[in-house]
């Protein structure tokens, strides 16, 4: 089988272009799956936690799998963040700093997560120059989504991410995928309820509202992240089933996408030009705190 | 024997970020078995540098279930901890009280708590 892939940028439309892959390949077993790139004009790299997403699972169902034709600028960039590592090219250095590499994470790998982060950004120096506040809230920003998709994917093959700086717009974007349940059944199978795919991402994005039962609370961490995104004038987007969410300057829309992603993806972009001071937000005594 | 104990994030963990459930749930541990014997704990927050919800939701959100308010305002203290990181304890700790504000919550969690 031979699909041809259109340009993957980080907005609905990429997100359509990956879902109608999915669509395409969901079903296939055991072939060859050539992904024709010669109308990729452009991939943003953080998209390519989706794209790795799906490419995995197709060699979990045994496919192997071709990508053909890839343009020198779009090779150039998933040679830089490790993407293309894992489909037979090598590794290019990343001169100016621009990529946090492609990575695929176990649910056990919280540890691991963590230290990616710090090694791949935090400490790296040709990073952006942001404030010790927004790095720090950066950090905890992707930290929680990591740990959503862990307490609430139910994901066995895995959980994906990739960033890519822009500096001369003054934007960070990171993306995590997993390839679990989805926040549609998620929420559906938690309240009992038959809430579409963007209506039940809606659910879960919203003040207090958890799908856990057991004896550890939660139902902050999407909260926290859609303050923070609000405040830093970033956008936050959420794909899952076949829901489309988009928090972009404190305004959330949603949409339906014609097929559904096998998981959920979350991406941040993060304006680093931001001045705020995160750390002076709060004015909790420590002794006023239970 | 002493009647406080003090509680090192960064020993348990063995890093400053403490980013995980499950290593909050060690944290977790240590604190409600030593409250359920009746000591003071001190939790410290020395050298810790990230913090996220879902690991503060397994260390302390999780005693609401167990302990009433008012027990672990008594036995509970924290030190040490970055003016941010106390603002987002206190959500964790609200959200918490929240969660258990379900009687049947409060049962089954504490149903587990006593094994």
């Amino acid at each position: 089988m031979k699909i041809s892939l259109p340009e993957v940028r980080h907005d609905q439309a990429g997100f359509e272009a990956l879902v109608q892959l999915f669509a395409r390949t969901q079903d296939c077993l055991l072939g060859k799956i050539e992904i024709d790139m010669v109308k990729t004009s452009w991939f943003d790299g953080d998209m390519c936690a989706a794209f790795g997403a799906l490419l995995y699972r197709l060699g979990s169902n045994l496919n192997n799998v071709v990508l053909s034709n890839i343009q020198t600028p779009v090779e150039r960039i998933l040679s830089k963040n490790g993407f293309l590592s894992n489909y037979g090219r090598v590794r290019i250095p990343d001169t100016w700093g621009t990529t946090i590499p492609y990575q695929r994470f176990d649910v056990k790998d919280d540890r691991f997560f963590a230290s990616y982060i710090e090694q791949e950004f935090v400490q790296r120096p040709e990073m952006p120059k942001m404030s010790k506040g927004l790095i720090k809230k950066f950090r905890e920003s992707v930290f929680e989504i990591f740990s959503n998709s862990v307490l609430h994917s139910r994901t066995e093959l895995g959980i994906f991410s990739c960033g890519q700086y822009f500096p001369k717009r003054h934007r960070l974007d990171f993306a995590v995928a997993d390839l679990g349940i989805g926040m549609k059944r998620n929420v559906n199978e938690s309240l009992g309820l038959n809430l579409t795919a963007p209506a039940a991402i809606e659910w879960a994005t919203s003040a207090r509202n958890t799908t856990k039962t057991g004896s550890i609370p939660g139902g902050l961490g999407l909260k926290l992240l859609r303050e923070f995104i609000t405040l830093n004038k970033g956008r936050l987007q959420i794909v899952s089933d076949n829901g489309y969410w988009c928090l972009d300057q404190g305004n959330a829309v949603t949409a339906a996408l014609p097929f559904e992603f096998p998981g959920t993806i979350v991406g941040v972009e993060i304006n680093t030009a931001d001045k705020r001071s995160y750390a002076l937000s709060s004015e909790v005594d420590e002794t006023d705190i239970f | 024997m002493s009647k406080t104990l003090t509680i090192s994030l960064l020993e348990i963990v063995g890093s400053p970020l403490c980013v995980a459930s499950e290593d909050g749930q060690k944290v977790h541990d240590r604190i409600s078995g030593a409250m359920r014997e009746g000591k003071m704990v001190v939790v410290s927050f020395l050298n810790v540098t990230s913090l996220t919800s879902a690991f503060l939701n397994a260390a302390i959100g999780q005693l609401y279930g167990e302990f009433s308010a008012d027990e672990i305002r008594e036995k509970l203290r924290v030190h040490d901890i970055q003016p941010d990181d106390r603002g987002l304890l206190k959500r964790v700790v609200e959200t918490a009280k929240e969660y258990f504000k379900d009687p049947e919550r409060f049962k089954r969690a504490k149903r587990v708590a006593m094994g």
